[in-house]
């Protein structure tokens, strides 16, 4: 007895291991009552996706959404992206993964619900964004850029600095007593993409060509090092961000989504066009991220109706609104940019004056492998005092092995 | 079927569970990560992959260059100073925790248990921020205390490696600590009684006594250890090599070598060629580690 019941007790424990190894079902076109479940990954803010939740009820009963948030949502996507049973239908993410999920086939191009005239609707940048080998493979909804910021407190209006040399004599006269003139995250390739951009030069151009060596990279690198010298040693976003928003900073190039944290800590802060480059005479032109809904090919496949309403409900020029007002998000939709609410917000207007210089961050696949070697390109240079072309020389070297790699 | 086989039945039917998760968890992913290198899976062919035989590694050992033997060096070297500190320190605090008539002996325990319960990755970025930052971190604010220049704390190789140690020992100590200390409550005080009696001094009797006694407890720790360390990756790319918050060290171990000379590139069977390498350098690593002295596999 005492044999059987161990035996039994044993077979209960594997029956128990291995059910954990079966997944839910969210694939599948239709529940039995009717209804459509639309699974959307993201990784926002809850702010926003209170929007989207609310402006998307129209759709119930007959389509249920159902938001997940995912902090590892690229990886994640890797892994199940090909497996209707674990992945979700859509997904809300920068655009600069789509190249990755082209290649891997799991993304369906947006065109194949919406026709494509009618994207015509949107800012051209964030469509040039959202394609990839000519195909448009995300609906998008706003786009983010950096942006000039600083403390009035410190900073007047009119001292707000219109090229890169008046803020280089700002530096100067400021940075002392632990107060700091001007700071960004020098050595972060997002950041420093900016000063390489405005100068002509680039990291990675849309044929996956790194661009460390080009003579407008090292242009750019050389000059951007006497900024540098005048900025704290470290470069990470917890350092640089703190010593804006504790007012050790006046200044600094920062996310869009830093402003309505300083504003609740009582800074009367102030956003700026970017400095026009002395060199150039053209702005730093940052990268430009626009955030969208990207939808899974078998959800295209089998869900096209419930896709298509969603999508719909989404193209909508109000939800650009509310997405501002709630987050201090830049529509991508440009009708919105007709209605009084986008034109008074200041930061949504210093967005899209921004943007019309901004570089859409890379979206193919090479991309992935450039943000570390840049990374490392520039940490050589601006924190361990390396010769820049030696620098550049060898870290293209390193971006193209990397790249044959990927192959 | 003879009581001798029904029980080795048994035996296998009572270890099937544990069997299969340890198939699972431990076996199935290794032996996918072998079939993975043979294979051409990156983002480029992602479902269509075919197996292309030892190409992955041909490619492999390419990234065994010069700067994989110099991150080889660094991890031995690595390895080798956490491990000699570790086993000093932990034994010199299990010692004191053993005291006799200590106080609040508890309370010790628990504060020195701490840092093991705390998450990695919280613990290692609170030290990032808090102790190294040249801007906030404690170690500056008492230097500007003092008069003194603040100092990048994670801007040069061996400084970097110092506060990189510091962390990693933090972070570990509580593991062999715990195990030292339970070693040494496993030995009977009456042979420290009679070397007292003896006249031993309390070198004499941690050498004679102690070491000997707790040698064989702590041995498997210390493999597990070795290990841990050796393959360590977090420590070292969260406080120096993290992209957006590079520090200017160009220190690397064999894990973070390989993590920017080949995972960052999405070419799965290439990434798994390189790991299937690691772990028959590791195994290696192991079957040298578990080698007996010839003296003492004559003794067995």
């Amino acid at each position: 007895m005492k044999k059987i019941c161990s035996l039994l007790m044993i077979c209960c424990l594997l029956a128990g291991m291995l059910c954990g190894c079966g997944s839910t079902d969210s694939g599948g076109s239709q529940a039995e009552d009717g209804t459509t479940t639309i699974t959307i990954w993201h990784d926002k803010e809850d702010a926003i996706i209170a929007v989207l939740e609310e402006r998307l009820k129209v759709l119930a009963p007959e389509i249920n959404i159902v938001f997940e948030k995912k902090s590892d949502l690229t990886e994640a996507l890797k892994m199940v992206g090909n497996d209707p049973k674990a992945a979700p239908d859509m997904y809300f993410f920068a655009h600069d993964k789509i190249g990755v999920y082209a290649e891997m086939d799991i993304l369906a191009p947006i065109t194949d619900i919406i026709p494509k005239e009618e994207l015509d609707q949107y800012m051209d940048s964030t469509i040039a964004a959202a394609t990839y080998k000519d195909e448009i493979y995300q609906l998008p909804i706003y786009y983010e850029t950096l942006l000039f910021m600083y403390n009035r407190l410190y900073m007047d209006d009119s001292e707000v600095p219109e090229t890169t040399e008046e803020l280089y004599a700002y530096m100067e006269e400021n940075t002392k007593g632990g107060h700091y003139g001007f700071v960004e995250q020098h050595s972060t390739p997002y950041y420093a993409a900016g000063w390489i951009n405005g100068f002509g030069g680039y990291i990675l151009n849309e044929d996956g060509v790194p661009g460390l060596d080009d003579a407008k990279t090292i242009a750019a690198v050389e000059y951007h090092k006497k900024f540098v010298a005048l900025m704290p040693g470290e470069t990470e976003y917890a350092t640089v961000n703190t010593l804006f928003s504790e007012g050790m900073a006046h200044s600094t190039i920062a996310g869009p989504w830093m402003i309505p944290t300083v504003r609740a800590q009582g800074m009367d802060v102030g956003v700026a066009p970017m400095p026009v480059i002395d060199e150039t005479g053209t702005p730093i032109a940052p990268y430009m991220g626009v955030q969208g809904i990207q939808v899974l090919k078998f959800a295209a496949e089998n869900k096209k109706d419930a896709v298509e309403q969603v999508l719909r409900v989404l193209m909508e020029p109000e939800v650009g609104v509310e997405l501002a007002q709630a987050s201090g998000c830049a529509p991508a939709n440009e009708a919105c940019y007709e209605l009084d609410e986008i034109k008074s917000d200041e930061v949504v207007m210093a967005m899209k004056e921004t943007a019309e210089s901004a570089v859409p961050m890379p979206n193919i696949p090479e991309m992935d492998v450039m943000w570390t070697v840049a990374g490392n390109f520039l940490t050589d240079v601006n924190m361990s005092g390396k010769d820049v072309a030696e620098s550049a020389a060898d870290a293209q070297k390193e971006a193209e092995k990397l790249i044959e790699s990927m192959q | 079927m003879n009581r001798k086989k029904k029980n080795t039945l048994f035996a296998y039917a009572w270890s099937a569970p544990s069997l299969l998760l340890i198939l699972l968890i431990v076996i199935f992913p290794i032996l996918y990560t072998g079939y993975i290198s043979l294979t051409n899976m990156n983002v480029y062919h992602w479902n269509d992959y075919e197996i292309i035989g030892l190409e992955n590694y041909k490619d492999a050992l390419f990234v065994f260059d010069n700067g994989f033997i110099k991150a080889f060096l660094v991890t031995i070297l690595w390895t080798i100073v956490n491990m000699v500190l570790q086993l000093i320190i932990a034994f010199i605090l299990a010692s004191m925790l053993n005291i006799r008539k200590l106080k609040l002996r508890n309370v010790y325990k628990t504060l020195l248990i701490f840092p093991w319960a705390m998450p990695g990755y919280v613990s290692i970025l609170l030290w990032k921020t808090g102790m190294f930052n040249s801007q906030f971190g404690l170690l500056n604010q008492w230097l500007a205390s003092v008069g003194e220049e603040p100092v990048r704390w994670l801007n040069s190789d061996v400084m970097a490696f110092i506060c990189c140690t510091v962390v990693n020992l933090w972070l570990a100590l509580p593991f062999m600590i715990t195990i030292i200390d339970g070693a040494l409550q496993s030995i009977d005080k009456s042979y420290y009684e009679s070397a007292l009696l003896d006249g031993a001094t309390w070198m004499e009797r941690t050498r004679y006594i102690t070491i000997p006694m707790i040698r064989a407890i702590i041995a498997p720790s210390v493999v597990i250890t070795v290990f841990t360390t050796f393959k360590q990756f977090d420590v070292i790319y969260l406080l120096t090599q993290q992209v957006g918050s590079k520090t200017g060290a160009d220190i690397h171990t064999i894990m973070t070598y390989a993590y920017e000379n080949a995972f960052i590139t999405n070419n799965y069977g290439y990434s798994s060629a390189i790991s299937m390498i690691i772990f028959i350098i590791l195994i290696l690593f192991s079957m040298v580690t578990n080698m007996k002295p010839k003296e003492e596999e004559g003794r067995a």
